[in-house]
């Protein structure tokens, strides 16, 4: 059964149209992630989904259901924002059962529930405390937490882990991945941010100007993108783009190399100089600056001693490369 | 202060704080204590005398003193109750309904409820006298007009309604400032919460009475002790539609104007400051006290909320 469908879904505040035409399809189960730059429409999507706005046209559909005129809350859907969005008067216990309260369900449900929940994410020992004594981890575990407890057919995540920090943020990554396992529940996550994505989906939407570019697995998208947004937008340090570096190409045209594609070889077919290093120790990134005036980015497995100002020519294999046309289609 | 003691001393500090210690000491501190150093002192034979505590003895335990005093504790506990259970529900009422995204004009109807906040209160107590007017005044006719002139009584001029009645001319000039406060608190709910509450079902009343409410609780009570020290300090509405003997028969008296009519006087009776004193000083005690109560007893409870 598909766990969410969306037909020809529009979406305009005033003039302003922010959702063009979005048709999706999201399989129980599956975990489907919506990337794209900021302003792209994602968040805006994602609130159609949950209810918290109306499409303009179109139809959404959870579980078998059209959904349109439904309220948020009896959709089968549960929301965890980027601000987390506790209340902040109530104690953590009380966040996560107030939406089970408000349906009528009798203490001892709401009781099993949350305990199953805080099991699930290592709460226990703070159900009694308010959202000001926690930190942002915590916090950001009580929010899905109060998703949890819902018992939802469709999760959706608007940017969790923007407001945490660099390492918190790896082990929330990897919690929330292996809650997808534990909970085998369809989940939409929204994020700007492409190594979440990659780490996380089945599935990745990619949206642009409201109008969503491609749709496929991570791999997919990374090996096969469809147009020189998609292909720019995943990977880090993001792909090269060549217009006159490279001999032969007809005019019009973009050669696309992703960065670890590129290797120094004396014979190779792109000179250039370097003009700034990063060794990160397992990786060196070169930014290498060619003869026509074009910057690229070469990744070098392991570390590498080439100084700044060094001349260098770089090699890549014609396999590996992309090629998009005038309009950034792939060819 | 070992720390302090080897900088030079900032006069640049002292200098920048003087005008306002100043002011603030001319205008509140010397008067206040003035108040209560004049409170112990009588005058016999045109001479000022020191009494003690004399004329507190004759506040609370002379009948011909102590009677007024507790008619008019009595009535401004009344007028702080009335103001309590109609001003501030309906104050927060009216910022709720305008807070809400979907009513329209609403920055006329905040401005409209606010202006009697900012007229003077001589011309409150004289347009609600004129319009309760069982002569010439428009309430009889309005009441007639919609079949409802039985309800109408001389409101101000009759001894068990005259003090409610003047609460409520109160409650309508003042409304706009809990209006205007709580307003404020409700705006500063983020959003998010409000739709964290609509996904998980809580929406309309619910969403009031379980989220707003229990955030702006801050603000109400910051309202409450505005109200208190508001109401037990008032005088100029019921000395402007009652005058200073606040009648009718000293049904609408309040500690405000039994001060002024003893402190200046008023018609027969002559002015004397001592004792007049005595009474200011009693109203700065219970305003303290109920300050306390409220700073000490109920705000420490109070949580107040980052968003």
């Amino acid at each position: 059964m598909t766990a969410l469908k969306l037909e020809n879904v529009n979406k305009s505040f005033g003039e302003v149209h922010v959702l063009k035409d979005i048709n999706l399809t999201v399989e129980e189960g599956e975990f489907v992630v919506f990337v794209g730059p900021s302003g792209c429409g994602k968040s805006t999507l994602l609130r159609v989904i949950a209810g918290l706005e109306d499409a303009t046209s179109g139809t959404v559909t959870i579980g078998g259901e059209v959904v349109n005129a439904v309220p948020p809350a009896r959709r089968g859907i549960a929301m965890v924002f980027q601000s987390y969005a506790l209340y902040p008067h109530l104690t953590v216990k009380d966040n996560m059962g107030l939406g089970l309260k408000q349906e009528g369900q009798p203490k001892s449900v709401i009781e099993e529930r949350v305990a199953r929940a805080s099991k699930m994410l290592d709460l226990d020992s703070y159900l009694a405390r308010r959202p000001a004594e926690l930190s942002g981890g915590q916090r950001q575990r009580v929010a899905i937490g109060r998703a949890i407890v819902r018992d939802p057919k469709l999760f959706l995540f608007d940017e969790p882990l923007s407001n945490l920090d660099a390492a918190l943020r790896m082990n929330t990554r990897v919690e929330i991945a292996a809650l997808h396992r534990t909970l085998s529940a369809s989940m939409i996550y929204v994020t700007h941010d492409q190594i979440e994505a990659m780490t996380l989906a089945d599935k990745i939407v990619v949206l642009r100007d409201g109008r969503i570019e491609q749709v496929g697995s991570p791999m997919e998208l990374y090996n096969h993108p469809a147009n020189r947004f998609v292909a720019g937008f995943l990977g880090s340090p993001s792909m090269n783009f060549l217009e006159r570096s490279v001999e032969g190409l007809p005019k019009g045209q973009t050669l696309g190399i992703r960065p670890e594609h590129l290797t120094l070889d004396g014979k190779g077919q792109i000179g250039g100089e370097v003009t700034h290093v990063e060794r990160l120790g397992g990786d060196t990134n070169l930014l290498v600056r060619t003869e026509q005036g074009e910057t690229l980015t070469v990744r070098l497995f392991g570390q590498n001693t080439t100084p700044v100002g060094e001349k260098v020519r770089l090699r890549f294999d014609e396999s590996h490369a992309f090629h998009f046309d005038a309009d950034n289609k792939r060819l | 202060m070992a720390i302090s003691s080897n900088h030079k001393f900032r006069w640049h500090i002292a200098v920048f704080l003087a005008p306002a210690v100043l002011v603030y000491t001319a205008v509140m501190i010397y008067p206040l204590f003035n108040t209560l150093r004049l409170s112990l002192f009588s005058e016999v034979d045109q001479q000022r005398v020191w009494v003690g505590l004399q004329n507190f003895r004759t506040l609370f335990g002379d009948a011909l003193w102590s009677d007024q005093f507790w008619n008019a504790l009595g009535n401004n506990t009344w007028f702080f109750i009335i103001h309590m259970l109609v001003q501030n529900p309906i104050g927060v009422a009216l910022a709720a309904i305008l807070s809400s995204p979907r009513l329209r004009f609403s920055a006329f109807y905040r401005s409209a409820i606010f202006i009697p906040t900012i007229l003077s209160f001589v011309i409150v107590g004289f347009a609600w006298k004129l319009i309760l007017s069982p002569i010439w005044g428009i309430a009889p006719g309005m009441l007639d007009a919609i079949g409802l002139k039985f309800l109408f009584q001389p409101w101000l001029g009759k001894a068990e309604y005259a003090l409610t009645t003047l609460s409520l001319v109160s409650v309508w000039q003042y409304v706009g400032i809990p209006m205007m406060l709580i307003y404020a608190a409700l705006l500063s709910i983020p959003d998010e919460i409000l739709e964290a509450g609509e996904c998980d079902g809580i929406t309309g009343m619910a969403a009031f009475w379980k989220i707003k409410l229990p955030l702006i609780l801050p603000s109400i009570g910051i309202i409450s002790i505005l109200t208190f020290v508001a109401n037990f300090n008032a005088f100029d509405l019921i000395y402007a539609a009652q005058g200073a003997l606040a009648g009718p028969d000293f049904s609408t008296d309040i500690l405000g104007t039994f001060m002024y009519r003893t402190f200046f006087g008023f018609q027969l009776q002559l002015g004397d400051p001592h004792m007049g004193s005595a009474i200011a000083s009693a109203m700065f005690g219970i305003i303290l006290i109920g300050v306390c109560l409220y700073l000490f007893g109920i705000q420490r409870r109070l949580r107040n909320y980052q968003f």
